[in-house]
């Protein structure tokens, strides 16, 4: 298992939008990936524990990845947070 | 009357037809066939998507792509994979029926997002409770309420108005939305002001008080809805609605236009924001630049200090999103009134004369530090013009220090170094005008404030508010000095207060020389509408009238009179 500690910067945090985008990344890989917020754990492809989680900007977020193609799925999972999530 | 939010601007007269979200019942069953139950699972999700994209594609149509995008949410939503595999594994564990299943998970859902902290969240709770009831009906074959044959002149009265409902809407027959939940900024609220029809929310047992095929006036301006009006309210309502139409179409003429006095004499209508997301409103509403960005959004609701990536980013959304125009944007304006735990600031006996915006930041350097590199990174790195406005400076020494900070930074970035300005506010910096002029690069007089401390009263005092009138002598003979000052000193002066709105107050400011008016993006086409009502004589003759009166009483009568449509 991989993991990395990041931070959300775009201003709708993980909202409809973002999360949507980033939920159909995440489905690409085969690994499993969580989001670890707050002590909360949750799973990166899943949009409605997403949205639930309510992870906003600002929030300290760890990505980890477990899988054939965990180092992929990490460096992309940490590409688009810190990209801001392609909010425009 | 009933009394509601007033949601979505105009007025709607119309007979009521009330569409009854009834609770879609069923009989839970244990099932002995799982696998066939999980199959008719998915032939129902199928089907709900099927449906949706073509909801959708109406909606885009009839109202606009963005709102479509709403009820598309709603096809991603029921597609989540986890999701679906929950409802599954219940349908396989319990036997239990797929409308059990399916209303159990969605139930779990919208409570976690209904019991989430921020608004928006909790609003995505709306989405799967619609979400619920559709797929519940498809799996037991009931029909939706058919919104499409409704007749004109319908008024439209629903507990929640739901997006799948609206894509339905015909907008045409539709001329008023009435309904017993949602807020300002509910999907129903949003896609009713899409619709541009007319609306209330959150009006109390509005479908059992409201009765089918009775009259009623919808005012969605004031969030009023008047049941069984007599014939003079609904004379008086129609010549209300006409009026709101004629002035709606003649604001539509001044879309894309330049704001120009009678006499041709330039000037600008600029918008006062209170985030990134409101610059897309100034842009909508056709603002031609941002008279006044107030950062404070970016420092309260959280427990730490928004670090420099965070605030660079916010403001050169506004730059982004208003490319190429000037943005001018506030430091930071805390103070003993404003509680933000993480600063640490005590509570005051006088908050408005204490230890508050520039006074704060000077002695907290660092932060403002972080504040200001970022202002410069936002600058230096978009098309935007990046202006940074100063508050409630009271002495030059404060501009002095606040320029120097920016000099210095903007050269250790080795970047350019954006124009420094205050916010005139203070009538110590009134009197001063002419000297302050000297170390600022613009002015923006920020009539709220202003006056309160001119009147030295506070407006939130019932006891003393009848002084705080921006038309009284001392507030205008002020402004006027301010204006005067800058104008000599070369700089630009713009307003960024209520009074820049006022129609009332509009030709004196025309007159004075003011140049740019940062208003409310809403006010925006009425503002540029009502500059154009004025040529400079006309102006100044106001102007020598006003001048000569001796109280605010007499100013705002000769107004009325002199000025007012």
């Amino acid at each position: 298992m991989v993991s990395k500690v990041t931070k959300v910067v775009n201003s709708q945090g993980f909202h409809m939008r973002p999360a949507t985008v980033f939920v159909g990344e995440m489905a690409k890989f085969q690994s499993d990936i969580n989001l670890v917020c707050e002590g909360k754990t949750v799973n990166a492809k899943s949009l409605m524990n997403i949205i639930a989680s309510a992870i906003k900007c600002g929030m300290e977020v760890e990505v980890t990845a477990d899988g054939p193609d965990e180092e992929a799925a990490l460096a992309k999972a940490v590409e688009m947070i810190d990209n801001g999530l392609g909010e425009d | 009357m009933l009394k509601g939010i007033a949601a979505s601007e105009g007025i709607g007269i119309g007979k009521v037809v009330t569409i009854r979200q009834q609770k879609v019942t069923y009989e839970q069953r244990q099932v002995a066939d799982p696998d066939g139950e999980t199959e008719r699972l998915h032939d129902a999700i199928e089907q709900f998507k099927e449906r949706t994209e073509a909801l959708a594609q109406e909606m885009e149509k009839s109202v606009n792509p963005k709102e479509a995008e709403i009820i598309r949410g709603h096809m991603v939503m029921l597609s989540d994979p986890f999701m679906v595999s929950q409802m599954d594994d219940m349908i396989k564990n319990d036997s239990i029926c797929a409308e059990a299943a399916a209303e159990t998970v969605l139930d779990m859902f919208k409570m976690m997002f209904a019991s989430a902290e921020d608004e928006l969240t909790q609003q995505r709770a709306t989405d799967v409770e619609d979400i619920k009831t559709r797929l519940l009906k498809i799996l037991l074959g009931i029909e939706e309420a058919d919104l499409k044959t409704l007749p004109a002149g319908t008024v439209l009265v629903v507990n929640d108005l739901t997006p799948s409902m609206t894509a339905e809407l015909n907008r045409d027959n539709i001329a008023a939305i009435v309904t017993e939940s949602g807020g300002l900024t509910s999907h129903s609220a949003i896609l009713s002001r899409a619709l541009e029809i007319p609306a209330v929310l959150s009006v109390l047992n509005a479908t059992v008080t409201l009765k089918d095929s009775s009259t009623v006036i919808v005012d969605g301006s004031n969030g009023e809805v008047i049941n069984d009006p007599a014939v003079s309210q609904v004379e008086e309502y129609e010549a209300r609605r006409d009026e709101y139409l004629k002035e709606k179409e003649m604001l539509k003429s001044f879309i894309g236009r330049e704001t120009l006095t009678l006499d041709g004499a330039k000037k600008e209508v600029f918008c006062n924001i209170g985030n990134p997301k409101d610059g897309i409103q100034a842009k909508e509403r056709d603002g031609e630049g941002v008279g006044l960005f107030r950062t404070e959004f970016l420092f309260m609701d959280r427990d730490s200090m928004p670090d420099e990536q965070e605030q660079y980013e916010a403001y050169k959304k506004v730059c982004d999103t208003l490319e190429g125009k000037t943005i001018i944007i506030r430091t930071l304006d805390v103070g003993g009134d404003k509680e933000i735990p993480y600063m640490n600031l005590v509570k005051e006996e006088n908050p408005f004369l204490g230890f508050r915006a520039v006074r704060y930041c000077l002695q907290n350097e660092e932060q403002y530090k972080l504040q200001l590199r970022a202002l410069i990174r936002a600058n230096n790195d978009t098309t935007g013009n990046l202006w940074i406005m100063v508050p409630m400076v009271t002495t030059v020494g404060e501009m002095k220090a606040v320029r120097a900070m920016v000099s210095d930074l903007a050269e250790e970035m080795d970047m350019k170094m954006p124009k420094v300005g205050t916010m005139i506010e203070t009538p110590a910096a009134f009197v001063i005008a002419d000297v302050l002029a000297k170390y600022c690069d613009f002015f923006s007089i920020g009539t709220n404030d202003l006056t309160q401390y001119i009147m030295a009263c506070d407006r939130g005092n019932s006891n003393v508010a009848y002084l705080y009138k921006a038309y009284d002598p001392a507030v205008l003979r002020a402004i006027r000095r301010i204006i005067e000052s800058g104008i000599d000193a070369g700089i630009p002066v713009g307003m960024c207060g209520e009074a820049a709105a006022d129609p009332l107050l509009i030709p004196m400011l025309i007159s004075f020389g003011l140049e740019e008016f940062s208003v409310s993006p809403t006010s925006v086409l009425k503002t540029r509408s009502e500059i154009a009502r004025w040529s400079k004589a006309e102006a100044d003759r106001i102007t020598d009238d006003v001048m000569a009166l001796e109280t605010a009483g007499e100013v705002y009568d000769y107004l009325m009179k002199n000025v007012a449509k």
